[in-house]
């Protein structure tokens, strides 16, 4: 009978201890002179390019800084965004994380638990894109220091496509909305888009039209209360996007698309223009003909007819980066900002610039870089920029927007329906948080 | 009504009698509708899976023109493919061990012991447990496991999988081994067995169908589990195949010729695991193990 | 000789390590979310009491509301469906009505065990804009703008779902189905055949009655798994467009994981909780009524 009992118990601690060898390794184990920070990074293994620019970065770090350690840890999309808000309810984030500068991870920036890097920057803010720069916090606070400056709406237009059509650069909404029908008939897609996650028309379009309707500041002041989402403004943005869909300008079942089939039918030559953002560049050189470079155009939506804010803008925000722990000790901290400033900064911008982003460290422009980055470049450097919305509102109102795009642009509401729900929604909910 | 159960997979001693033809007709028709429904689009993942990215994207339906392999190897090394299948060997295997393992020792308490109040209790509070959906006890389930330091860890994945395995491995092992004759413990008391001793020597042999079952459905459910090792893991060494499969998908990589070479990888060794047990899997069934 | 101590420490050991493991994977978890429900939580800070005003939001926002209808159309799916449609492919099968038994049955049984992203993801690249079907019909149809409209119905959005559950899980009851039909002895059916009965009283009269146990559990599982239902809805379509497919589970994993609302999403779990003990019992109680009646 004992020794059954023996055999059970034996059994269950060997099982446990066989599964526990495979356990967390000890972290930051600090020898005299190394430093060990825990790195959050978001880095999608899938995409071989952003892949090799990030393990040329890590062996060049370790070359420079071969007294800091650093350990990472990968994740992507929204498991990354759910692991990072599940260390922050545990206090349980590491050292360094990759950041957003608005509200996606404002769980984590807006309740003190990443440190302010000004005192770091002092002296190094000229060396950035203006935009760069812009306040996170509310007392002008900077989080994370942005990599690059995104814009969130571009319109890519295949010139040759046009030209085959007899058409030229739409000048005006009208213009465009008159050009759907040629392009429909030849059979091509007038408006690339994709929208089943509900963010793409959000961010890629419908922030930008905010911009031109109301006029740069106007978000910030609906956000406020100074202003209702009942305005004519914001149900004139939202009757651009109903007027271009009932038109049938954006691709057929553009709620059912997943994200990446329109850049695919651009690439494809089977859309004229193509709405996303800045960062499908990258993706554009290594799939677009290479014949097609000289003709792919950069711009932005006309403007509109009513229009308040400023000719021809984009939405434009200020990109990820790391920010750091706000708990690390000085020492830790030095060396933490080492790794924040060698990504964002110089050494690390050169390597990114080489994989084809525009970094938001002035770098003298590469010769040898594809044209299609030098165009984004230009772009970015004279395209004045209003905000993006998510990076104002939070994620429960993108939930409540996004779905009411959708719906709107299926007909099953008017716009100025649209808009009163929004209305009531942030009025109840996001003005009293 | 204790005829020794039938073990051989479906046989009937049926005197053939003529069946109406329509009869076989619509039979044949529902059935090989189901299976068309089956097998078409695998046969079609598995063929796209062999054409390069551009191919696809020309013509959908297309056979491949060669065996284009680099899909499965890139989709291979790129999802760390070989280490998420042994990860998902490794968890679904261990835990599925110890549920049935678990489930076997705990019906046999729940049944053969005479402390029927407690018993009771502790059956309905196992059943409980068929109704919760993970999702409701993830967040505590993470902020237990941090704090505890075993997030990211091997056991912090076989826990949970264990607790969620055990409410249906304990109801199938309650259900059968409440059957076997009191008879059987008796003559094994007799011998002098202490209970111990009669679970290892007599219960678990006699409950093999059962068991059969038991490791089948534990293994399915551990081997297709998602949102676990999607939350508690990040380290790309301890992920499983679902998870690393989700990397491929949702317009994120569109290489469409990886991802489907991805799902393929994917879905051969379950149906490697189903054609080498199937017939375990209906004799467990027709063995009753799930009772009417 | 037997004592009682011995007896104890085997029940207790025997039990324990399950119990143990349940407890703190399973009941201790939900215990806090109960207690959470009640509460005011991002995450920061302490959780605020707030009664049950959680509950009271979610039974008044219509998004829920709709989820819930949702979930109410996957159970009838899946009671109204699946299962007597699993008793088909069985009984089809037991009656030897067609050859190669064990290959139909291999295959009804194999969507049961493809993973549901597997699944999501190939269904996805059939039916989306640029999907196999979906170019199919485009071909067929000369319209190189066709989709198909019942995804975008707030109405029906929830069917094709409902087609692809039923297609993964009809399995499940047919095995079941299958494996219980065994149980019945021959020599019944084949006296009934020599007295002359047609298929259909041999099924209704000899085959139905054994059935009822196996149906009412299985009714059981059916209910559960659909108000559980996540992996497979979240990975076909999100719960959209616009909620349309949402289900009550993926409306708590939005609430809790991506608007931070701890509070609110563990009122959700709970809820999806007492749904399923409501359904349950009432089952049971009809269930004993009938016992009641047939053994009377």
């Amino acid at each position: 009978m004992r020794k059954h009992i023996t055999f059970f118990l034996f059994f269950m601690c060997s099982s446990f201890l066989l599964t526990a060898a495979g356990s967390k390794e000890s972290q930051g184990a600090q020898s005299d002179s190394k430093v060990t920070l825990t790195v959050f990074h978001y880095l999608d293994k899938a995409d071989g390019n952003a892949v090799k620019s990030f393990e040329r970065m890590k062996t060049m770090f370790a070359q420079q800084y071969p007294d800091i350690m650093l350990q990472w840890e990968f994740l992507t999309n929204e498991p990354y965004h759910n692991k990072l808000q599940a260390m922050s309810v545990s206090d349980q984030l590491p050292d360094l994380m990759y950041l957003w500068p608005g509200k996606r991870t404002g769980q984590v920036t807006s309740n003190a638990k990443v440190k302010d890097l000004r005192p770091w920057l002092k002296g190094h803010e000229n060396e950035f894109l203006p935009a760069t720069l812009a306040s996170q916090g509310d007392n002008g606070e900077i989080w994370e220091l942005p990599q690059t400056l995104t814009a969130t709406h571009v319109m890519f237009v295949n010139t040759k496509l046009l030209k085959e059509l007899g058409l030229s650069m739409a000048k005006t909404f009208d213009e465009l909305i008159a050009q759907g029908n040629t392009i429909r008939k030849a059979g091509y897609i007038p408006i690339a888009m994709d929208n089943k996650d509900g963010w793409e028309m959000q961010s890629c379009l419908l922030s930008v039209l905010v911009e031109r309707t109301g006029g740069k500041e106007w978000i910030l002041k609906a956000a406020r209360g100074e202003a209702s989402f009942q305005d004519i403004e914001f149900v004139n943005a939202l009757e651009v996007i109903d007027t271009l869909s009932r038109n049938k300008m954006f691709s057929p079942g553009i709620n059912q698309a997943e994200y990446g089939r329109a850049l695919s039918d651009f690439v494809n030559q089977k859309a004229v223009y193509f709405i996303d953002g800045g960062w499908r560049t990258s993706s554009l050189v290594s799939e677009l003909d290479p014949s097609l470079y000289d003709a792919i155009e950069f711009s932005v939506i006309p403007d509109l007819p009513s229009q308040k804010g400023q000719s021809c803008s984009s939405s434009i925000v200020a990109g990820t980066g790391f920010g750091m722990n706000a708990k690390l000790s000085m020492e830790k901290a030095n060396a933490a900002w080492k790794w924040i400033w060698f990504y964002s900064g110089m050494e690390g911008s050169k390597i990114r610039q080489e994989q084809g982003m525009l970094t938001s460290y002035k770098l003298p422009p590469k010769e040898s870089l594809p044209l299609l980055q030098k165009k984004l470049s230009l772009f970015l450097e004279n395209t004045p920029g209003g905000y993006v919305i998510d990076a104002v509102l939070d994620a429960e109102a993108m939930g409540i927007l996004q779905p009411l795009l959708q719906e709107m642009m299926f007909g099953n509401i008017t716009p100025q329906d649209a808009a009163k729900k929004f209305e009531e929604y942030i009025a109840q909910n996001f003005r009293k948080k | 009504m204790h005829e020794k159960p039938d073990h051989s997979p479906i046989k009937t001693h049926f005197v053939q009698h003529k069946t109406p033809t329509w009869h076989v007709v619509v039979a044949y028709s529902i059935l090989g509708m189901f299976t068309f429904l089956t097998i078409a689009p695998l046969i079609w993942m598995s063929y796209t899976s062999f054409k390069p990215n551009k191919q696809i994207i020309q013509n959908i339906f297309s056979l491949p023109h060669s065996l284009f392999l680099d899909n499965y190897i890139i989709a291979w090394q790129r999802g760390n493919l070989g280490v998420a299948m042994f990860n998902s060997f490794f968890y679904s295997f261990l835990a599925t061990f110890i549920t049935t393992f678990l489930a076997l020792s705990t019906g046999y308490g729940l049944t053969k012991f005479p402390y029927k109040k407690f018993s009771a209790f502790f059956y309905s509070f196992f059943i409980m447990g068929l109704l919760i959906s993970v999702h409701s006890i993830l967040v505590p389930l993470f902020v237990m496991e941090t704090t505890l330091n075993i997030d990211n860890t091997r056991i912090g994945i076989l826990i949970p999988y264990i607790g969620f395995g055990l409410p249906f491995s304990i109801y199938l092992a309650v259900s059968y081994i409440r059957d076997i004759p009191k008879e059987v413990e008796d003559a094994a008391r007799i011998d002098g067995a202490g209970y111990l001793v009669t679970f290892t020597r007599i219960i678990i042999p006699m409950s093999l169908p059962v068991t059969t079952t038991m490791i089948i459905f534990s293994f399915l459910a551990n081997w297709n589990d998602f949102i676990f090792v999607f939350i508690l893991i990040s380290k790309e060494a301890l992920r499983s195949l679902p998870v690393s499969l989700n990397a491929f998908a949702g317009g994120r990589s569109r290489d469409l010729g990886l991802l489907f070479a991805a799902l393929v990888i994917a879905t051969i060794p379950i149906i490697l695991f189903y054609v080498i047990f199937r017939k375990h899997i209906v004799r467990g069934f027709a063995a009753g193990s799930i009772k009417g | 000789m037997r004592s009682e101590l011995h007896k104890k420490l085997s029940y207790t050991i025997l039990t324990l390590p399950a119990v143990l493991i349940y407890a703190s994977m399973i009941v201790f978890p939900v215990l806090v979310s109960l207690i959470l429900s009640f509460t005011k939580w991002s995450g920061f800070g302490t959780p605020s009491f707030i009664g049950l005003q959680n509950y009271i939001t979610m039974f008044k926002d219509p998004v829920f509301l709709h989820g819930l209808r949702n979930n109410a159309l996957i159970i009838l799916g899946s009671l109204f469906i699946q299962i007597p449609f699993g008793f088909l492919l069985a009984y089809l099968l037991y009656r030897r009505l067609v050859n190669h038994r064990d290959f139909f049955e291999a295959m009804i049984f194999l969507p049961v065990s493809i993973s549901a992203i597997v699944v999501a993801i190939l269904w996805n690249q059939i039916f989306s804009p640029a999907g196999l079907f979906t170019s199919l019909i485009r071909m067929v149809l000369h319209d190189p703008r066709f989709v198909f409209p019942i995804f975008e119905n707030k109405t029906w959005a929830i069917s094709p779902v409902l087609v692809v559950i039923i297609w993964m899980y009809t399995g499940i009851y047919m095995i079941i189905f299958l494996a219980n039909l065994q149980k019945i002895s021959p020599s019944i059916i084949e006296a009934a055949i020599i007295d002359g009965a047609r298929e259909s009283q041999i099924l209704f009269h000899i085959i139905a009655p054994s059935m009822i146990h196996v149906i009412f559990t299985t009714t059981i599982f059916a209910i559960s798994g659909s108000l559980k239902s996540f992996d497979l809805i979240f990975a076909m379509t999100g719960g959209g467009p616009a909620h349309y497919t949402e289900v009550i589970a993926i409306y708590m994993y939005y609430h809790t994981f991506k608007y931070y609302k701890y509070g609110f999403g563990s009122a959700v779990s709970i809820v999806i909780v007492f749904l399923s003990l409501g359904l349950i019992s009432m089952l049971q109680y009809i269930h004993a009524k009938l016992e009641k009646h047939y053994h009377a």
